[in-house]
């Protein structure tokens, strides 16, 4: 059923005036039913979460020991102990879990609720069109809300069932509220759940009114790096997650026939939103291709470090994960910032409804560091005229941006060896020792760990002598500035349908190993080089590998020895052996959407308003483990909390910690182990696959093992399973220089050890775990968990048995 | 003369200040002799080792004086090269502390829980929310850090010694001393 809002008068019948909420009419194209859980609320999927935790217990490691929220704080809670108000430390953990998740929560879905009413507003209501290829056009809003949109103005509804749940949420977390972490977990999962739609909103919204790739595997390659900008125009960086400004600064110097004169760059997920513009299906007024004319300047890591660096000569940041010392960092530098988005203001005037010409003039004569200018179409105008009119007033600047030969040696002499720097470094780079270095005319410590650096400046406020570390960065690195220059494949948007048909089966029966989707920020432990190992590492072993935002970007920035970049080296897409960029961050509602696709589409699966259902599919059969590598805001929490709802684990970087839980697995615990078989309704013992369901690794080696064995799922046939084992246990063999200690577990007959290593594996299997082997059959005759049996059916759901048990 | 392993006690980060209770710097002998007085030790070492290699030795070292190890995140292969894994348990540092703020966990020798658990060598950060997590869930497990760093949430662990390394190898091999006695 669809519903559409209207109010009419009636003829010839003074002040009298009918209003109609809505009109119920027959939705007749959808075959499939109503689910049984339209609009969620917050209990309703209650039970789906309590599955998910008393498998994968709640664990917490906290960041303080003491609660400060209200009037009787602080109160102390070491040791579990309960505050004033009656809750204790894993109820304070899970309360400030939710509390994050929710920040991100409201991020995407409020810059859904911007983009609706921008998009509504520049464009007009627009045909949901995604192609002829996608037909499951919006998988989330589908399972979720058990609507199909038709036009774009059919996300309002979806936009206000998400803007009420995150109200509820957030209530529970007042004082004397929620007070269980178990239902704080499920309230952070239920967020979680809400995050996923916001960001399908957002992605869908701009994807159909941007026109942008639908699926396209061929996505174009656009180029990244500080050094693709160009210094010989004026350089304009649209810098955060909203492209609506970004986008009109496009437009004006397209129609103004500028392009010989500015170059316009993004930095974080604008950026790719950028390059994404008109390179759909063609169906709009905008300019065909006119992203590929955008530069990916960098991800949110590079910020701090292009600005110092000199690469541009204005800035308009627009809303998340944008650093909240722009300003102060960009006035000393004469760049001028133009606030677009009223979630971010920096104290600025807020100059919307002046002329042009004025504001302009006061941005390019110094008058004001910044201004706001919430209209993105005058911001656009704004931010291309300053950047012009600005870049001569900045010459002089600009040279001295980068600091001399000599300055650089006089700040190295003055360090003292003090060590406070590296006290309040996140990745504990030894920066003196990098100076005792450079003093000896050294500079390569500088170079190696410049990727590590994450451009956050707490050193320099640390040091004691007002040394500019990052400075000595950008100079020591000046010649890699200007050279970096590399390829991006232009986020493609969803999974097409055709994909899906074509890998749902090997994905389910495991012969393609995994779907490793590479997600999140730019908070790397050991530097962005990471992301690329892990990205080739998969694609080479023959699993999709897909990838969003700053991690899409940052692993761009390699090459291999031919000199290509991962998105030249592979197919982008959904299959073994390519690696897709799917976005930006929104855009990582598509891999929820792709695994969706498996469960409706291979599998046809009612996904009407049916999420717990969909998520158990998703949980015992679709092999698939995300990999956050660089999370750091609270839109990582929610995004991999979302992840977790609909039944995909995911690995993290160390500092994740802070974010405070886990969800962990216990192998010793038989009974959390227990799945129904949907055939006949009888509980079958299984191996833990997935283990866990959100895991912190110390290492990218640790993460590459952990994500592979994520990948296991208690549907895989034999020879799925012995490919998927294969390389688990190669991994290991690799970066272990051993075979995992767990690997008989995951053994139900003996087609599934590997191939190269079958006959050692078995006489271990003999000798040290007391299987019974017939050497002569070469068979497992005791000893697994159980037996392999493809046509079992798992499930955590007992609503899934078809016939019960006699 | 032994090192003074009390000196510098602050947070390695020093953001890090978790509320009333807070750890102490300790000289190696009095860790050691914590250490050796245990009944159920577990030596937690992490992928740090691999930044100072003759960590590898000295941990191998402990090893051989009976307490078991186990190894987080890949530092299993330093064991593999130097052919020791007698006593040597690869487990990631997220599930082995799951596991120990369980109190029916049976240990990773099944021989059951530990008493007292010895960190060194791990990613500052992880090992700091890792020891929160038992302060705050598992009070029973004794933890104790002889990192290089001071460890806030530890019950004893050494101040830091991160800049320097011969003082650090110097009190690491105090307390092997202390453990082979």
């Amino acid at each position: 059923m669809v519903k559409t809002e209207g109010s009419f008068a009636v003829e010839d019948m003074k002040n009298v005036q009918i209003n109609i909420g809505a009109v119920i009419k027959e939705e007749d194209e959808w075959d499939q039913e109503m689910g049984p859980y339209p609009k969620p609320q917050v209990a309703t999927l209650r039970d789906w979460d309590f599955k998910i935790v008393n498998r994968y217990r709640i664990f917490y490691a906290p960041a303080d020991d003491t609660c400060t929220l209200c009037t009787f704080g602080p109160c102390d809670l070491t040791g579990n102990k309960r505050g004033a108000c009656g809750i204790d430390q894993a109820g304070t953990c899970g309360k400030i879990v939710l509390v994050a998740v929710l920040m991100g929560t409201c991020a995407h879905t409020a810059h859904g609720r911007h983009l609706y009413h921008w998009c509504l507003d520049k464009f007009g209501d627009m045909p949901f069109d995604m192609g002829s290829d996608i037909l499951v056009k919006a998988p989330l809003t589908e399972s979720i809300i058990g609507i199909r949109p038709k036009t774009l103005k059919d996300f309002g509804p979806v936009l206000s069932y998400c803007e009420e749940e995150i109200t509820q949420l957030l209530a529970s977390c007042h004082s004397g509220q929620e007070g269980s972490y178990i239902d704080f977990e499920s309230k952070a999962l239920h967020s979680g759940m809400i995050d996923s739609l916001g960001k399908e909103i957002c992605d869908m919204l701009q994807t159909v009114a941007y026109d942008m790739p639908r699926g396209d595997p061929e996505a174009p390659l656009v180029e990244i790096g500080m050094g693709t900008m160009d210094q010989s125009k004026a350089c304009l960086i649209a810098y955060g997650h909203n492209l609506a400004a970004g986008a009109e600064a496009m437009f004006y110097t397209e129609n103004n026939n500028l392009w010989d004169k500015v170059d316009i760059g993004g930095v974080c997920c604008t950026a790719i939103d950028l390059t994404r513009i008109a390179e759909g299906l063609g169906n709009t007024d905008i300019p065909k291709m006119i992203g590929t004319k955008a530069k990916v300047a960098g991800a949110v890591g590079w910020w701090r470090k292009m600005v110092r660096a000199g690469i541009m000569d204005a800035v308009m940041v627009d809303e998340q994960c944008v650093w909240c010392d722009v300003v102060r960092d960009c006035e000393p530098r004469k760049i001028p910032v133009i606030a677009t988005n009223d979630k971010i203001m920096y104290g600025l005037v807020d100059r919307t409804n002046d002329p042009v010409d004025e504001i302009v003039s006061d941005l390019v004569e110094f008058r004001v560091a910044g201004v706001v200018v919430l209209d993105p179409i005058k911001a656009g105008e704004v931010a291309v005229k300053t950047a012009l009119q600005v870049k001569p007033k900045r010459a002089d600047i600009k040279d001295k941006l980068v600091l001399t030969e000599e300055e650089f040696k006089k700040f190295l002499d003055t360090c003292t060896k003090c060590r406070q720097c590296t006290y309040v470094c996140p990745p504990h780079i030894r920066i003196s020792n990098l100076i005792e270095e450079a003093i000896k005319g050294n500079l390569e410590p500088f170079s190696s760990t410049y990727e590590v650096c994450v451009g956050c400046g707490r050193c320099e406020q640390a040091c004691p002598q007002d040394i500019p570390i990052l400075k000595l960065y950008e100079y020591a690195n000046r010649d890699y500035i200007a050279n970096q220059k590399f390829k991006m494949r232009a986020g493609r948007g969803p999974v097409r349908d055709t994909e899906i048909r074509a890998v749902g089966m090997p994905i389910v029966m495991g012969t393609i190993p995994g779907v490793i989707a590479l997600v999140g920020c730019s908070n790397y432990p050991n530097g962005t080089k990471e992301c690329y190992d892990i990205a080739k590492e998969f694609a080479d072993r023959g699993y999709i590998v897909v990838a969003t935002g700053c991690m899409a970007m940052d692993m761009s920035l390699y090459t291999d020895e031919d000199g290509k970049t991962i998105w030249e080296q592979y197919p982008g897409g959904f299959d073994g052996r390519n690696v897709c960029n799917i976005g930006s961050c929104v855009s990582n509602a598509h891999i929820h959407g792709a695994a969706i696709k498996v469960a409706t589409i291979f599998a046809r699966r009612n996904h009407r308003a049916n999420y717990d259902d969909i998520a158990d599919y998703i949980l015992s059969k679709v092999g698939a483990c995300g990999v956050a590598w660089g999370a750091y805001s609270q839109k990582a929490a929610s995004i991999a909390t979302g992840v977790n709802r609909v039944g995909c684990p995911v690995v993290v970087q160390p500092s994740s910690v802070i974010y405070r839980r886990a969800f962990l697995g216990r192998t010793d615990v038989p009974e959390d182990w227990k799945v129904i078989d949907a055939r006949d309704g009888s509980l079958v013992q299984i191996e833990p696959a997935p283990e866990h369901m959100l895991y912190v690794a110390e290492t990218k080696e640790e993460a590459m093992l952990m994500m592979a064995k994520l990948c296991f799922r208690p549907s895989d046939n034999s020879i799925g399973r012995m490919i998927k084992l294969t390389h688990y246990c190669d991994i290991s063999k690799k970066y272990f220089g051993k075979l995992p200690d767990d690997w008989p577990i995951f053994v139900r007959h003996a087609s599934e050890l590997p191939i190269a290593d079958k006959e050692p594996m078995m006489r271990e299997l003999e000798e040290k775990h007391g299987w019974k082997i017939d050497w002569k059959a070469k068979k497992i005759v005791e000893g697994p968990i159980r037996p392999a049996d493809v046509s079992f059916d798992p499930t955590n759901l007992p609503r899934k048995i078809r016939a019960k048990k006699k | 003369m032994a090192v003074d392993t009390t000196k510098n006690p602050i947070p390695f980060e020093m953001a890090q200040i978790p509320g009333p209770e807070m750890a102490k710097a300790y000289a190696t002998k009095v860790i050691g002799s914590i250490i050796k007085k245990s009944k159920r030790p577990l030596l937690v070492v992490g992928a740090e080792l691999f930044d100072d290699p003759v960590m590898f030795d000295k941990v191998i070292e402990m090893g051989k004086t009976g307490i078991p190890i186990a190894a987080t995140a890949h530092s299993v292969k330093g064991f593999v090269e130097r052919n020791y894994l007698e006593n040597v348990y690869q487990i990631g540092l997220h599930p082995l502390t799951n596991y120990l703020r369980f109190e029916d966990w049976k240990g990773l020798d099944g021989q059951g829980h530990y008493d007292t658990v010895i960190f060194l060598g791990i990613h500052y950060k992880f090992a700091n929310a890792m020891f929160s997590a038992l302060k705050n869930f598992n009070r029973n497990v004794r933890r104790i850090s002889i990192d290089r760093y001071f460890h806030v949430n530890a019950n004893m662990t050494f101040g830091n010694l991160a800049f320097s390394p011969d003082d650090y190898h110097e009190a690491i091999d105090e307390v092997i001393a202390i453990l082979k006695k």
